[in-house]
């Protein structure tokens, strides 16, 4: 195999601004990585089709293995056996890890992982290294990323015919716009311009091309308007979306997401079958990452199983004489992950509450992903929404890249003589977004589940007399507390007119346009002053670059108090 | 709850919490802005084109930053004789503008027209400016601007048309959202009027707040999903009458009236909201 070869983006612009006409007609190209496999769609002109690889596989898996100096991904390589994707030299997972500070509890879950994760616990970005020919050679998350990609990009330019550079690529809805900018960095190293979308709202997408299909063969003219829920579970990540869709749009009502998936489900069990697991692991010999590996293996097995029977025998030899022989029962396996599913089912409730939509008024349930075949995740979704069925229209397999190859076509504004690209996927923001303000309280300016594209503002003033600078923080997230929301930036006003306090107003302006780029804009005047007292800053966001966890923690032990803001009015 | 806490998270709630806390001690706040007609007596900061408004007119260029701060109320004065002296043409390719319709895409050209804040909302949605809807279907209307408007389908157009594209969509955003809820279609009505209501920070009346309490204290001890559905319904009954008492004001042009239904219909979609959230 060829070195891939890299293209990387400047700094500043991980986003695609590079508008250039493309020589070869555009092609529209879907990509799903997911923590544990990945896939590529694209549009053929008439539907969307799922390319394969050399061994004739769809979905295909999202590790990357380093051995001797060539690191090559799951998309080309063959492995010749399950176990040496756990011998150390494969890194997977990395949806997982990328973005994440080593003071992330997801981070630290992966630290059982065969390969090293290791954290400091300051809030920087935790150290990935692959086992290869005992030694641990360190990567990025990014880097792995970025693997896949340029494989993936070549098996497609190979059988397409022709070069790819745009691609609508999933993520799942609890990434923080910083995350956001290091899957940009990513794709950037394999020389992809990306459009970013919500997985559930992928398959949203899907099911409104679905219903106006539907609509159209019945000669129901636009078909009437039918609210979906959507639950989208993974290995690594559980996504959920309420649509409201009609004539081929989908709107976005409400989402809600949580780094929870079948990787917890799995490390739970394991821990049940073995409880001492963490202690035999600790020290990271060659013979515990074999032995930990040949237990995961035979986990993921048992966990398969139990989807189509109700209890399943393990037999697994530990070497050094130690054996495990189980019967591990459905009843057993759904008690041991019992918080898991309770997460799965308050991320429910809570996207229907948002979505302010009843039970009564869901037309559809759509579940998909690698989880969806478990019996407990479809019970409680047919529980909770009071159905007999859930809806069987797609692949959960293929349903998200399904749909980012629509989005590809749609946006692209590829000729569609038949009308079957007469759709549209209208967003809404995942996460609020707003700045630290009275006192340590995150204040949202634009409040999740948004319309997109959104412009809104707050006005707030100052909390000292003749305070002439203030600090603003922006983060996102849902927590009241603003340091634990996800850190996006901070920028200072000066020059704030010398009064009272309370008297200046500051505004806070945010922006988030087509291609989903986040401004601030902040200014401060004094009420009934027509001029600004000094130019408006405008900030692109994220700034934050890496070390996030401590940079709020070091701004405020500067700072403390001295540059901070009170909300002052609400205004829409 | 001791009544006494339940007090002060109802002070709370009723407050906006914000620096100033206007509000229940001073029961003339809300009068002051109904008391002046004329809007320009009655400038408050949202009737200047907001920050919002000038970072758009900043980023595509067609003002000078935040110099046009001195011009209020440009928003919302109504499309008068100006606006019909003026013969709209498409940017794009010169046909005239229809008469019937509102004029945000082009029919020869399909082009995205620059944005015009003298249509308002109710234009957006071919309806007369007028409280009662009835039961127009919004959505669809909705969702058949956006299939023409949405930024996501002019992506290979002009960075002209696109922003255009990202301003118009926008806007039928905000008329929907505003529109398809009585409440905010209330205020917005108002609005238009050259009224501004701030829903956060008016009570007045001791019996309003007692009611009120007594609701949310119902709410409290409501022993099961039966009790608050009972509650909720109450309470849609209630939104339903102000609606209708908004609805007579705003005919007879009786806008103390008007904001005083606002208020009660503020606060009962606020127990709603709370009810939703425990059921
Ligand atoms: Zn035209």
């Amino acid at each position: 195999m060829a070195e891939p070869i890299y293209t990387v983006a400047s700094d500043s612009e991980t986003t695609g601004e590079d508008r250039s006409a493309p020589i070869f007609p555009e092609i529209a190209v879907g990509i799903d990585i997911g923590t544990s496999q990945c896939s590529i769609a694209f549009w053929n002109g008439s539907q969307v089709e799922l390319l394969k690889n050399t061994r004739n596989q769809k979905i295909m898996r999202s590790y990357v293995t380093f051995k001797d100096d060539t690191p090559s991904g799951g998309v080309i390589n063959e492995l010749s056996h399950e176990y040496d994707m756990l011998s150390g030299a494969a890194i997977f997972n990395m949806k997982r890890l990328i973005g994440r500070v080593d003071t992330d509890p997801v981070v630290h879950a992966s630290k059982s992982l065969p390969f090293l994760v290791q954290t400091l616990d300051i809030g920087v970005r935790p150290f990935v290294a692959a086992l290869v020919n005992n030694v641990w050679r360190s990567t990025t998350p990014e880097e792995v990323l970025a693997i896949f990609l340029v494989e993936l990009k070549m098996m497609a330019e190979h059988q397409l015919k022709r070069p790819i550079r745009n691609v609508v690529l999933t993520i799942p809805v609890s990434f923080s716009r910083f995350q956001l900018t290091r899957v940009e960095r990513a794709c950037a190293m394999a020389g992809l311009q990306v459009r970013l979308m919500p997985e559930p709202t992928a398959v949203a997408l899907l099911y409104a091309q679905q219903q106006q299909q539907q609509a159209v063969h019945e000669n129901m003219g636009s078909g009437s308007e039918k609210i979906a829920l959507i639950f989208n579970m993974g290995a690594g990540y559980c996504d959920v979306a309420v649509s409201a869709t009609g004539g081929g749009v989908s709107q976005i009502k409400a989402l809600a997401g949580s780094p929870i998936g079948g990787e917890d489900l799995l490390q739970n069990t394991m821990k049940y079958l073995l409880p001492n697991v963490e202690s035999i692991f600790s020290h990271r010999g060659i013979d515990e990452i074999r032995r930990m590996g040949l237990l995961r293996v035979a986990t993921q097995d048992a966990i398969h199983k139990l989807s189509f029977q109700s209890s399943v025998q393990i037999d697994v030899n530990l070497g050094n004489g130690s054996k495990l022989c189980k019967v591990l029962s459905r009843e057993e396996f759904e008690m041991v992950n019992s918080e898991v599913f309770e997460k799965c089912k308050n991320l429910v409730n809570q996207c229907l509450h948002d979505a302010r939509v009843g039970i009564d008024d869901l037309s559809d349930v759509v579940v998909v992903g690698g989880c969806s075949n478990i019996p407990k995740i479809r019970s409680l979704l047919m529980q909770k929404s009071k159905k007999k069925a859930l809806y069987e229209g797609m692949n959960p397999l293929e349903a998200a890249v399904s749909g980012a190859a629509l989005e590809g076509a749609v946006a692209s504004g590829i000729a569609d003589p038949f009308g079957s690209l007469d759709l549209l996927s209208i967003q809404a923001t995942p996460l609020a977004i707003g700045i630290r303000a009275d006192g340590n309280s995150f204040i949202p300016i634009i409040p999740k589940n948004t319309t997109m594209p959104a412009r809104k503002e707050l006005v707030f003033t100052t909390v000292k007399d003749n305070q002439s600078e203030a600090l603003i923080v922006v983060y996102e997230g849902e927590e009241t507390r603003a340091e634990e929301n996800h850190l996006l930036g901070y920028f200072k006003i000066i020059g704030i007119p010398p009064a009272p306090k309370g008297l200046p107003e500051i505004t806070i302006c945010m922006d988030i346009d087509s291609s989903n780029m986040l401004r601030v804009l902040a200014g401060a005047r004094l009420p009934g002053a027509h001029h600004p007292a000094t130019p408006f800053m405008e900030v692109k966001m994220p700034t934050v670059d890496d070390g996030h966890g401590w940079c709020a923690e070091a701004l405020h032990g500067k700072y403390g108090a001295a540059m901070d803001l009170v909300s002052l009015q609400k205004k829409s | 709850m001791s009544k006494a806490k339940l007090r002060s998270s109802l002070l709370a709630v009723l407050r906006c919490n914000t620096a100033h806390s206007t509000a229940i001690n001073f029961p003339n706040v809300s009068n002051s802005a109904l008391s002046s007609q004329l809007p320009s007596n009655c400038i408050s900061l949202s009737q200047l084109p907001s920050t919002a408004e000038c970072f758009r007119l900043w980023r595509s260029s067609r003002c000078e930053c935040l110099n046009n701060l001195r011009f209020p109320s440009r928003v919302f004065s109504s499309r008068s004789a100006e606006a019909s002296d003026l013969k709209l043409r498409c940017w794009n390719c010169g046909a005239a503008a229809p008469t019937s319709v509102v004029f945000l895409v082009c029919d020869s050209c399909r082009s995205i027209q620059p944005l015009d804040q003298s249509v308002d909302y109710f234009q957006i949605f071919g309806l007369e400016k007028k409280y009662e809807i009835g039961d127009v279907n919004l959505e669809s209307q909705y969702k058949d601007w956006q299939k023409k408007l949405h930024p996501d389908l002019v992506h290979s157009k002009s960075d002209r048309e696109r922003e255009y594209a990202a301003e118009q969509s926008a806007r039928v955003i905000d008329a929907y959202r505003t529109l398809s809820k009585p409440l905010s279609r209330a205020i917005y009505i108002l609005k238009l009027e050259g009224l501004d209501v701030n829903e956060e920070d008016t009570i007045s009346e001791p019996e309003l707040l007692n009611e009120i309490m007594e609701i949310r204290e119902a709410v409290e001890d409501a022993s099961g999903s039966q009790e608050l559905n009972q509650i909720q319904s109450q309470m849609q009954e209630k939104l339903n009458h102000w609606s209708n008492t908004f609805a007579k004001a705003l005919r007879n042009r009786n806008f103390d009236d008007a904001i005083s239904s606002i208020q009660r219909m503020t606060y009962y979609e606020r127990v709603k909201e709370e009810i939703t959230k425990k059921l």
